[in-house]
């Protein structure tokens, strides 16, 4: 990360669209790493998420945690997962099924994402969803910068940037992960 | 001196509306994150086409759709 431009320094002019382009892309840079955490926690949670569902399914829910999916009735709230995501339950006989249920505030509605009667599966095939997601986002930043750069700097060979930009992109950390690791390295007195 | 004859009334002109919008605006226009969007993109929830060079644009009868107006 603090050799940017890896085999010879920058030139002025990729300093200056790498500066453009990192100003232009500062949201992208800024949301990325924090939902690439957001996933990774909830692969590191599975096992913690699929006994929590387990024991709630176990035993009779609050109201407060009932759910209403369109055209699929009523579902109780066993983890929270994301914002707006939970995974929910049910009981059918023999058992429980389980679900990850997504709330639409644009709309007001819950929708199932996927479902089944292993709760780990559900959580996995969702995990790996959001991960595709991940990718469909570096994709697309990948062809943003490309074109951002070619606009601003026809003729130019500023593949350089655009590899630097992407390779910030991509190893970026959260503000909340920063300050995580800062107390974790601060002197207790 | 003949009155000057009055012109009509031309309509308000109207911008003409976007067929289509990058991820980042669909996220401000729906006002979600950028991931929601990705993650619906993902989901199959909103079809998106590709434009040179790969970026993706949302088309706007799909934010409608997916807003259940259309």
């Amino acid at each position: 990360m603090s050799n940017r431009f890896d085999d010879r320094r920058p030139t002025v002019l990729e300093e200056q669209a790498h500066a453009e382009a990192s100003q232009h892309f500062a949201e992208h840079l800024k949301q990325f790493p924090a939902s690439r955490e957001a996933v990774e926690r909830l692969e590191r949670n599975i096992a913690k998420s699929t006994l929590a569902a387990n024991m709630a399914a176990a035993k009779p829910t609050p109201k407060e945690n009932i759910i209403q999916v369109d055209d699929d009735g009523q579902w109780h709230k066993s983890v929270d997962l994301m914002d707006n995501i939970c995974l929910c339950h049910r009981p059918i006989t023999g058992g429980a099924e389980y679900a990850v249920v997504e709330h639409f505030p644009a709309r007001g509605t819950n929708e199932i994402w996927n479902r089944g009667w292993n709760a780990m599966e559900v959580l996995k095939v969702f995990a790996q969803e959001q991960r595709q997601a991940l990718q469909i986002w570096t994709e697309d930043m990948t062809a943003q910068v490309k074109e951002f750069l070619v606009e601003k700097y026809p003729g130019q060979d500023m593949s350089r940037v655009a590899d630097a930009v992407m390779r910030r992109f991509t190893h970026s950390v959260s503000h909340e992960e920063v300050q995580k690791q800062n107390r974790g390295h601060s002197i207790r007195v | 001196m003949e009155p000057i004859p009055k012109t009509e009334e031309q309509p308000a002109v109207t911008p003409t509306e976007r067929l289509a919008y990058s991820v980042q605006e669909s996220a401000d226009l729906l006002g979600v994150n950028y991931f929601s969007v990705y993650r619906l993109i993902q989901r199959g929830k909103l079809k998106v086409c590709r434009a040179l060079r790969g970026k993706l644009l949302v088309p706007r009868a799909e934010l409608l759709k997916l807003l259940g107006t259309q």
